[in-house]
């Protein structure tokens, strides 16, 4: 173990990283086999690879998002809610009003940071505790969406139809029928902008210091509360960008719902090496946590059971993750 | 009243407002504020089915309050208990619909199956030392997907009130000749006074407040906190399989992925109440008062013309009052 | 004195790179008040761990009432008869004090908890005892001194046959003091066994009848009180190491411009009407007692607690300090007591922590420029001294001295002219001391100036050029350090209003 952990390849990409990458692949031929045992189905598909990918886009982005958040020793449940807060009201505006898909993409995003704002400055400048608010702006998004939609869902248009080029951040399917994914590029990209922010930046350094102790940071004299009101407006503008992630991949959001996806982001980031007390994050780590997190709900649906299995799966995940989590931090102090 | 303040004045002196606490009158003042404005408002309002219908929101709500109430005072919380809830309301009944079990053993059976719960919670919480939020609402999520799955996706009627096995009902609503009579009213005023009495004049309740206060003095004080810290859990636990009866009784039928929400207006209610987010202090009676506000607004609401999902909204909102009301209440002491 | 109730033979006791208690001994009489002595760290406190089952000792044998025991938890300690005042308070700040008292063993009556039995037992025993405190108060509106009071009548109340009082006196008044002394010579007479941990040699001289006194981890020897005169107890407390000579006089221009002034400072109960100047290259020391509210003047001043009234001039200059922000932009630098939780973010590297006051000149754009911020970790590594394999070095693996240097080196990469140090050797081993202490006096040599607030006499005297005393938040007293003494300093912080 000693001589694994000390090798210098381990050690650039971590221990934990490429144990991730190793579960990734034993969960594939696990999956590969259960399916055929059970559905007689073979799981080994680029369909369902791409239907594991559809479901990674969003997720990576909540996930995300909500590691910053954790980084900084917080937590967020609304941000399932926001995503479908964002896609309804933005949807809502694209297809009942009529505005330009543009303006309404951007619509989508900037209520995702709203949200972000209002979580970040209660708990920052009002010093709530963070899980109860966000638990708050949980049922303000849900209830927000349904207001604005006049509890009506609503259908993005497709690919082909007017106004369906948002959907070229997710997949384009070219005239000889090839499917090229292009969300996973976008995730990628957000993904490495977002260890950019966190490893090389200002806010990166105090969001990761004002997790590991934020009363030394400000007594630094640093202004903390615009830092971690950042790291919760930074989640907000993600799950914004999310809905739009999640519109292309899956047309209809319905008020009301979303606080199912808040359990699993916030696992994909623990199970990458996020710690629940702050102070340590790692956006790679999360990357690969949401690429399970995919991977085990496509598994699930393939297998033919009900998606109530993943809400077990994952709450059970969850435990585990952040019972590995507290006992490794025990063990470093 | 002011940290100053030792001997109190002669209003804080007064026997009556010391027996009942300054926050509680406050609270009371609300509860007639808010009776007041909805029968002047709307004249549908006043009217003694509405009554009935502010005391059937009232018992699930103040059950999972009651329970809610311990982990709070330990300065933890447990979200699990709306999805719980739920979940064991499923199970029993589906029990008696499919198995034939009689009704009385159902029951039973519900709330066993919240006894459960409480104790995967207490065992994640106080013995493998996890923080509670996201330990609970692992459980949520599992509460959900298991209650789902136990009775195949299929929503779930109990016995209605005019066929034999119907009894059950009429613990909380008695039909006499057309009119209906809030018994469950009583039923929980008595539930309420048992469990004053268990907090503040029993050992387990002087401890589970002890564990609040401060883990660390009661620990060397000699007790044995990770006991009596897991047995916050399980009342909590046990109270919601109570209010699994008490949502059984009120509703026709009972529908899976439902609850999630729920648990947040049991917790908006019990910090109205007065019991602190930081553990240490809680009271039950004021919990019973909290739940009556939430349920005259939930109520009431649709009256003024905001419907359902307004409800979202306002139970959001009254949330971050309530917490910023805990929090700076305590910042001044 | 009686015949003996309590030994402790040969305990050793390890922490990881530690040895906190090698091969001590101590001995306890019945009707004997025995003092423990010895330095910060000498491991008076892990002793008395180790004999009320907090901590497991590695080997040695402790005997009480003539059998060999080993006492699993403070709770099987207790129910023999051993019972520990701590020093750091206990208390269940929302029960009562009568709860409080009786907790993990309520009266009862039936199944139920019989309050009102307990109220009136622990009145009387507050008569017995002379303490004015009402059982039915909470815990939390009491103030410190009361709540240590509700700690001792804890103990007394347990029927105990061997106390520990560990400082006691540390957040009491001088009529608390005497109360206190009372009570003890009063447990004296009725046989019981008490261990009295301090620091202050004229209590020692006051109470006890024998001293027995460790030094770093080590037992030295017991001796009767009477037979000894002071020097001979300090004597045996630094040994070898020769007891540091208080300062004769300032090394301060008389003509040296005042950098900060602070007029009529207000801030709640612990910071009433406080005023001072701090010269430049002075090192101005802070005395007092615990509790005297010199941490919570110093926490105003650099913006940390929020400030009722009061005016703050840097330079001359009328400064508005609303948070620790505005103290920097000032030039003030803040050296917490507490260096774990106000100091240093202890998950992160030197290097990060060394720059985390002054970010902003370390930037390449958006980007953190790592390259410039090792290379200014690393010249103030070199230039404090500190021992650190490296900037890259979690902080968390330092010791506590060279943490100190990090938080130092902090405030020096922020260009700040004024240090307010709190408590700067407090929990630093005798060697870094000594290098701490040199490099206050390099800084004040640079034109740095210093507040120092220390509870250790010693270090006041050898540190300070002035010496301004608190005592339950007021100024009490202000003096030239060729003016100063221990008598007279300890008067001023005793002085209540």
């Amino acid at each position: 173990m000693k001589k694994i952990s000390n090798n210098r390849f381990v050690k650039a990409v971590g221990f934990n990283r490429i144990l991730l990458c190793f579960v990734l692949i034993l969960l594939y031929f696990l999956f590969t086999i259960l399916v055929h045992v059970i559905q007689g189905q073979n799981f080994i598909s680029l369909n369902r690879i791409f239907s594991a990918l559809n479901y990674a886009y969003f997720m990576g982005l909540l996930s995300l998002g909500v590691t910053f958040v954790i980084a900084t020793g917080g937590i967020d449940f609304s941000i399932g809610p926001v995503m479908y807060c964002a896609a309804l009201i933005s949807g809502y505006l694209l297809t009942a009003n009529g505005w330009p898909l543009l303006l309404c993409l951007l619509v989508s995003i900037l209520v995702g940071s709203l949200f972000g704002m209002l979580n970040g400055y209660l708990v920052a400048y009002w010093n709530l505790p963070s899980f109860i608010t966000s638990m708050a702006s949980m049922m303000l998004a849900r209830g927000v969406g349904s207001v604005f939609t006049r509890t009506q869902s609503v259908s993005w248009p497709q690919a082909a139809a007017e106004n369906g080029q948002y959907r070229m951040l997710v997949r384009i399917v070219t005239e000889s029928g090839t499917t090229i994914p292009t969300g996973l590029f976008v995730l990628i990209l957000i993904s490495i902008i977002c260890a950019i922010i966190l490893n090389k930046t200002k806010a990166g350094r105090y969001i990761l210091c004002i997790g590991s102790n934020k009363e030394a940071v400000r007594l630094s004299g640093v202004n903390v509360k615009r830092w971690e009101m950042l790291a919760y407006i930074i989640c907000g503008t993600l799950a914004g960008m999310a809905a739009i992630l999640f519109v292309g991949a899956y047309t209809t959001v319905q008020p009301g719902l979303g606080d199912t996806f808040n359990n699993e982001a916030i696992a994909g980031s623990v199970m990458g090496g996020t710690a629940m007390s702050g102070g340590v994050a790692s956006i790679g780590g999360t990357f690969l946590g949401v690429m399970i997190i995919a991977l085990l709900q496509e598994g699930i649906l393939a297998m033919g059971f009900q998606r109530d299995y993943q809400f077990v799966i994952t709450g059970i995940i969850v435990l585990v993750a952040v019972y590995v989590n507290v006992r490794s931090q025990k063990r470093k102090n | 009243m002011g940290a100053g303040v030792k001997k109190g004045n002669a209003f804080t002196n007064n026997p009556i407002v010391k027996t009942v606490g300054t926050q509680k009158i406050v609270v009371i003042g609300v509860i007639i504020f808010l009776a007041i404005f909805f029968s002047w408002m709307s004249p549908a309002f006043r009217q003694y089915s509405t009554v009935v219908s502010i005391f059937d929101f009232s018992y699930y709500v103040s059950l999972m309050a009651i329970g809610v109430t311990f982990p709070l005072i330990t300065g933890g919380v447990d979200l699990s208990i709306g999805t719980g809830m739920v979940a064991a309301g499923l199970f029993a009944g589906n029990l008696v619909n499919q198995q034939n079990l009689p009704v009385g053993l159902a029951l039973l059976v519900c709330i066993l199956f919240g006894v459960a719960l409480g104790c995967l919670n207490a065992f994640s919480v106080a013995k493998l030392n996890l923080p509670p939020f996201i330990a609970t609402l692992s459980s949520m999520m599992i509460a959900r997907g298991l209650g789902s799955i136990l009775v195949g996706g299929m929503s779930v009627t109990w016995p209605a009130g005019a066929t034999e096995q119907g009894w059950f009902r009429s613990i909380f609503r008695l039909d006499a000749n057309g009119t209906l009579i809030p018994v469950g009213f009583i039923l929980i005023l008595a539930l309420v006074i048992v469990m004053s009495v268990f907090l503040n004049h029993s050992r387990p309740g002087r401890y589970i407040i002890s564990v609040g206060s401060n883990k660390e003095a009661a620990r060397l004080s000699g007790i044995h906190v990770a006991k009596w810290h897991a047995l916050a859990y399980i009342i909590s636990g046990f109270f919601t399989g109570l209010a699994g009866v008490a949502y059984a009784a009120t509703f026709q039928g009972i529908v899976p992925g439902t609850g999630a929400g729920l648990e947040l207006d049991a917790i908006a209610g019990v910090i109205i109440g007065g019991t602190s987010m930081k553990g240490g202090y809680g009271t039950i009676g004021g919990t019973l008062l909290g739940v009556f506000v939430m349920s005259l607004l939930k109520t009431g609401l649709p009256f003024i013309g905001l419907q359902a999902n307004w409800q979202q909204i306002i139970t959001g909102i009254v949330l971050i009052i309530a917490v910023f009301i805990d929090v700076t209440r305590n910042a001044k002491k | 004195m009686g015949e003996v109730i309590l030994t402790m033979e040969g305990i050793d006791k390890s922490f990881p790179g530690v040895r906190a208690l090698d091969q001590v001994s101590l001995e306890v009489r019945k009707g004997e008040v025995h003092a423990l002595m010895g330095e910060n760290g000498a491991g008076k406190s892990t002793l008395m761990k180790v004999l009320t089952g907090i901590y497991t000792k590695d080997a040695g044998k402790i005997t009480y009432e003539n059998k060999e025991v080993v006492f699993a938890s403070p709770k099987a300690a207790q129910e023999a008869g051993v019972m520990i005042v701590h020093q750091e308070l206990n208390m269940l700040n929302h029960l009562t004090v009568a709860q409080n008292i009786y907790i993990g063993r309520e009266k009862m009556s039936g199944k139920l908890i019989h309050d009102k039995a307990m109220n009136k037992a622990a009145a009387a025993l507050f008569q017995r005892l002379n303490i004015e405190i009402d059982p039915t108060e909470t815990m939390g509106n009491l103030t410190v001194g009361k709540q240590q009071m509700c700690e001792i009548a804890k103990a007394i109340s347990h029927d105990s046959k061997v106390i520990v009082f560990d400082e006691p006196t540390a957040a009491l008044t001088e009529s608390e003091i005497k109360e206190l002394f009372k009570i003890i010579r009063d447990l004296r007479a009725k046989d019981i066994g008490i261990v009295y941990i301090s620091h202050r040699m004229d209590e020692i001289k006051e109470i006890t009848d024998r001293v027995t006194v460790l030094r770093d981890g080590a037992y030295v020897g017991t001796i009767d009180t009477e037979e000894a005169t002071k020097e001979d107890i300090i004597q045996m407390m630094v040994g070898r190491v020769i007891y540091e000579e208080p300062k004769s006089k300032s090394n301060v221009a008389k003509d040296a411009p005042v950098v900060l002034e602070v007029k009529n400072l207000n801030a709640g109960r612990m910071v009433q009407n406080v005023s001072f100047r701090l010269h430049k290259g002075e090192i101005l020391g802070f005395s007092g007692l615990m509790g005297a509210g010199r941490t919570e003047t110093a926490r105003v001043i650099f913006g940390a607690d929020k400030m009722d009234s009061g005016e703050v001039f840097v330079n001359g200059q009328k400064v508005v300090i609303r948070s620790p922000q505005d103290a920097v932009r000032n030039g003030i630098g803040y050296l917490s007591e507490d260096r774990k939780r106000y100091g240093i973010v202890v998950a992160k590297t030197v290097a990060e922590n060394t720059t985390m006051a002054s970010l902003e000149n370390f930037m390449a754009g958006l980007f953190i420029n790592k390259k410039k911020e090792a290379q200014v970790a690393e010249e103030y590594v070199e230039k404090l001294k500190t021992k650190t394999p490296g900037v890259e070095q979690f902080v968390v693996n330092l010791s506590g001295g060279n943490q100190q240097k990090v938080v130092v080196a902090k405030w020096l990469v922020r260009n700040c002219d004024i240090l307010i140090f709190d408590e700067p050797t407090r929990g630093i081993d005798v060697g870094a001391k000594s290098e701490i202490y040199h490099l206050m006096n390099e800084l004040v040599k640079q034109g740095k100036s210093i507040i120092m607030i220390s509870s250790e006499m010693s270090e006041v005297l050898r540190m300070s050029d002035r010496i301004v005393i608190m005592c339950e938040g007021r100024k009490t007293g202000e003096m030239d350090i060729s003016e100063a003494t221990q008598e007279n300093i300890m008067h001023a912080a005793t002085r209540r209003e």
